[in-house]
């Protein structure tokens, strides 16, 4: 099985090895993984904000960069509802959307792997559901499973599907209150080390929150933690 | 009534960050009512009941010229006075004709976000009239001067203490009074009210076409009141909340308790089909009832092919409480009778968009609102719509215009793009927090690390 | 159409229609023309839409099953007391009119004043001074119905609101056999002869505006008993 990589603008940048995990995690499966060059950016800031010719422009872009790809998996849920549901009110019947996945769906309901290892024995962590692989996915289980059958125990949090205030360009738009449900989050998160979650945004936006106000937890890739579960504490 | 909304940023960074027991307050309140919401839907079919009640709702407004004859003609029939009014300012002109011909002095009030909309209370007070507002969340906020803020418990972001201070000021009770106490004396004053007034005015929940009824849903009892005590009754319907069958009702009642408190129904509800008294042969309720139908900016939703599913909406509140934004500061940061998720799809259909930014923006598209409305209106897809018209029209800004064009511009080079990415990791954080737009981020966040190589870089070298 | 009559202020300007006619007739005439141009925007908006159906009566399955749980829908009477209760009503359960005599003497005991509606039987009477419904401590109904499923008693203004409403004590009579299981069968047995205002009556006045404190009694009765006539002699 072949999959192409989809590392997505904020991955590229700001979470290159949690991707590079991506495709550890991957290879280790027996999939293929390659990454088509001219991948750039899905377009969900623009189609978001409502720029939606400039959002089409870029979903023309990532369309044609993957056309012949048989899946393609993204570390990144709120992309992954992009291609999905987006792309086809921007596009004329485009291939990739319904071949597009993110990674933790794609090992769980693709390639029907629900164990990956013993590597997280004994981590408490939280998790943090982003709200587009929620809603608009439906990805709920199977990120905690794969967590759980690798050792790890899943704190209950509250506050796990509530939305953390990123929203993309939300997060700059009303800046105040988006720190003010980041806050909402850290306040009620219980007593774990890392909190895991499928989304860039959400992670570099809590992480951003939890350092400026001195918390001591660390902001983990679901990618990164899946690695860990399948080669051990790295 | 004036509309706020664009001042949305600066006013949720006033409660913010002045008035943190606003947020307190908002965040409990709101956290109850999900939970009792939870719990009420939690024997039921969900699905079925919001799969019917979007599609009763639906037909009742693809037909609802034909459903609003009907009405207006079951109620002449037992007596009523209905009017219709296109604005505000036929509202008021509808209610001075009542208050100059009956010499009203007195008018007891219930709730009805449709008043607050159309500015009722001021202009009755023009006429000079005096004007009480009896649901006591109602009656609290108009002791204090504000607006409500929230459509279901208008003075949720209202501690006890507030409460104790303005009633002590006010009412003369004890500065520490208990709630019980404090209700006691609200309703000996509202009881008076109720008893010396001429005129009760009340909103409607629906409007049933087959029978000409009126449905009211309350708590307290002030609804069944306003509506029974005084000779006159006057009932501010706006056109879309109209039910087409009897038989629709009972669902739509108990659908709409549930999504708002929790409640099976409420303890109260008025089903009024017309005047009583000696005009309906009963020994007593008002001799006169008016039923105003109200359009002040619905007919223009209707026509709206991409937001007219909005009018679906029951006003049960559920999408604020659930919403993640909505409780950071509660209703008073949009500026407008109608807050949270709903206020910002509706109200600038209503209004209009350019009165109503950046309300649709007021948001980070989370979607937990369309997972809790009883109507299925699709909330983030209508946010979304009102973006796109934000952007069509040029009322965005510049620098946001700008940084987006320059990301595509970016995005469809691919070269330029993993450049960019690169050349990011170079940039001193201080340069970062210069930069229109990107620079907010640094309220309240550090910066992203964004040292070390690129995915780009590192699938070059060779991944193991 | 009737002509404006002449009113008694002198007026002022030249006399225009606007300036001599009556406030109330200029509020009718208004209204007249909002009709017509709302009519006529709902009708020319909806032109081009696809009309959607009614869905029909809910399903059956679909009902809210509410207090049913294990007193089920064959047991109206104990759905209906359990509902009430959960709501902070109280609930008793009266074999026949003797036991309803005997119990309401009892309560009417801890009464000084009574209002009652018309209708309701004179054995049903509590033996008090009747007093206006404004002064009156208790306040006696007689209900047209009832639904299990909610817990709701429906009172109709036949019989005279302000006694369901100003004491602070409300008792309601109802008949077992006019319990229904659903909210919408029991409002469906009152569809024909709708007096001015069918009301539902389904627990005690409340509010938990204060604070988010509940209190209850705020406007309307503060407590209300339903006493269900020929329920099998349970009493509660």
């Amino acid at each position: 099985m072949r999959v192409s990589l989809f590392v997505t603008c904020l991955g590229d940048r700001f979470f290159a090895e949690a991707a590079a995990d991506a495709v550890r995690l991957l290879r280790s499966l027996n999939v293929e993984v390659d990454f088509p060059e001219n991948q750039t950016c899905c377009g969900q800031p623009a189609w978001n904000s409502g720029h939606v010719p400039q959002a089409r422009e870029m979903a023309a872009h990532t369309a044609e960069v993957f056309a012949d790809a048989d899946y393609v998996v993204l570390p990144s849920g709120s992309c992954a509802a992009m291609l999905r549901h987006a792309y086809p009110r921007l596009l004329e019947s485009p291939a990739v959307a319904e071949r597009s996945y993110e990674l933790g769906e794609f090992l769980v309901d693709v390639l029907e792997v629900t164990e990956l290892g013993r590597g997280l024995e004994g981590r408490r962590l939280a998790y943090h559901h982003g709200c587009h692989a929620l809603r608009e996915l439906g990805v709920e289980e199977q990120p905690l499973r794969l967590l759980e059958s690798a050792g790890a125990t899943v704190v209950p949090w509250e506050m796990d599907q509530e939305c953390c205030g990123f929203g993309g360009l939300f997060s700059v738009k009303a800046p105040e209150v988006s720190v003010a449900m980041a806050d909402r989050k850290l306040d009620t998160l219980p007593d774990v080390q890392t909190v895991v979650s499928a989304d860039g945004g959400c992670l570099l936006h809590m992480d951003g929150r939890a350092r400026r106000r001195g918390k001591r937890v660390r902001f983990q890739s679901l990618a990164s933690a899946l690695w860990e579960a399948r080669n051990g504490g790295a | 009534m004036e509309v706020h909304s664009r001042d949305y940023r600066a006013r949720a960074r006033r409660i913010i960050t002045e008035t943190p027991e606003v947020r307190e307050a908002v965040n409990n309140a709101t956290r109850t009512f999900v939970d009792h919401r939870r719990e009420a839907f939690a024997d039921c079919d969900e699905n079925a009941l919001s799969g019917w009640a979007e599609g009763v709702k639906s037909h009742a407004l693809t037909h609802l010229a034909d459903y609003l004859e009907e009405a207006e003609a079951r109620l002449v029939e037992r007596g009523a006075h209905v009017h219709w009014a296109e604005t505000a300012s036929d509202v008021h002109q509808i209610f001075e004709g009542i208050v100059r011909e009956h010499g009203v002095r007195r008018v007891v009030k219930a709730k009805s976000m449709l008043s607050e909309e159309l500015g009722l209370n001021p202009f009755l007070e023009s006429c000079g009239a005096e004007v009480f507002e009896t649901d006591l969340g109602e009656y609290i906020i108009q002791l204090l001067g504000e607006s409500p803020s929230h459509i279901v418990g208008p003075a949720i972001h209202k501690s006890l203490d507030d409460t104790r201070v303005i009633f002590h000021e006010r009412l003369g009770t004890p500065r520490d009074a208990s709630p019980e106490t404090l209700a006691k004396a609200a309703r000996g004053l509202l009881r008076e009210a109720f008893l010396t007034a001429e005129l009760g005015v009340s909103g409607g929940n629906f409007l049933v076409a087959e029978t000409g009824s009126i449905a009211l849903i309350e708590n307290e009892g002030n609804i069944r009141l306003s509506t029974s005590v005084p000779r006159i009754h006057v009932a501010l319907v706006g056109i879309e909340k109209v039910l087409p069958k009897w038989a629709d009702l009972s669902t739509f009642l108990q659908v709409t308790a549930k999504s708002a408190t929790g409640q099976p129904v409420g303890c109260f509800v008025s089903i009024i089909q017309g005047p009583g008294g000696s005009t309906g042969g009963e020994p007593d309720g008002p001799e006169e009832l008016h039923v105003v139908l109200v359009d002040n900016g619905r007919t223009r939703v209707l026509a709206d092919p991409e937001v007219w599913e909005a009018l679906r909406c029951v006003r049960c509140g559920a999408c604020l409480n659930i919403c993640p934004v909505y409780r950071q500061t509660g209703g008073h940061a949009y500026g407008y009778v109608y807050s949270g998720p709903i206020g910002a799809v509706l109200g600038p259909g209503l209004v209009g968009l350019e009165e109503m930014l950046p309300l649709p923006f007021a948001s980070s598209a989370c979607g937990a609102c369309a997972e809790v409305c009883p109507v299925r209106i699709p909330i983030p897809d209508l946010l979304h719509v009102w973006r796109q018209r934000a952007v069509e029209r040029g009322l965005t800004s510049d620098v946001e215009r700008s940084v987006l064009g320059l990301l595509t511009a970016a995005a469809t080079r691919s070269r330029v793009f993993g450049w960019a990415g690169k050349m990011a990791g170079f940039f001193p954080e201080w340069i970062v927090r210069r930069l229109p737009l990107l620079q907010e981020w640094s309220i309240g966040r550090e910066t992203p690390r964004a040292d070390g190589p690129t995915f780009r870089e590192l699938w070059d070298e060779g991944i193991e | 159409m009737k002509r404006p009559e002449q009113t008694v202020r002198p007026s002022v300007n030249s006399g225009t229609r606007a300036s001599s006619e009556p406030k109330h007739e200029r509020g009718q005439r208004v209204s007249r023309d909002a009709r017509e141009r709302i009519l006529n925007r709902v009708r020319a908006a909806n032109r081009d839409r696809e009309p959607v159906s009614h869905p029909g009566p809910l399903p059956e399955a679909a009902e809210p099953p509410g207090p049913f749980g294990e007193a089920g829908r064959a047991d109206p009477v104990g759905s209906f007391e359990s509902c009430l209760r959960a709501a902070g009503g109280e609930v008793v359960r009266l074999a026949n009119e003797e036991a309803a005599r005997r119990w309401l003497e009892e309560f009417a005991g801890g009464f000084e004043s009574a209002s009652v509606c018309t209708g309701v039987p004179d054995a049903l009477h509590p033996a008090l001074p009747g007093v206006p419904p404004s002064e009156a401590a208790l306040g006696v109904s007689l209900a047209v119905g009832a639904a299990a499923q909610t817990g709701s008693l429906l009172l109709s203004s036949k019989e005279g609101r302000r006694s369901q409403l100003l004491p602070p004590v409300h008792l309601v009579w109802v008949r077992a056999e006019d319990v229904r299981t659903t909210l919408g069968e029991a409002l469906q047995a009152c569809r024909e002869d709708l007096p001015a205002t069918l009301a539902l009556h389904s627990g005690p006045s409340k509010s938990a505006d204060i604070g988010q404190i509940l209190v209850t009694g705020v406007h309307g009765p503060g407590r209300i008993i339903a006493a269900i006539l020929g329920a099998g002699g349970v009493r509660s």
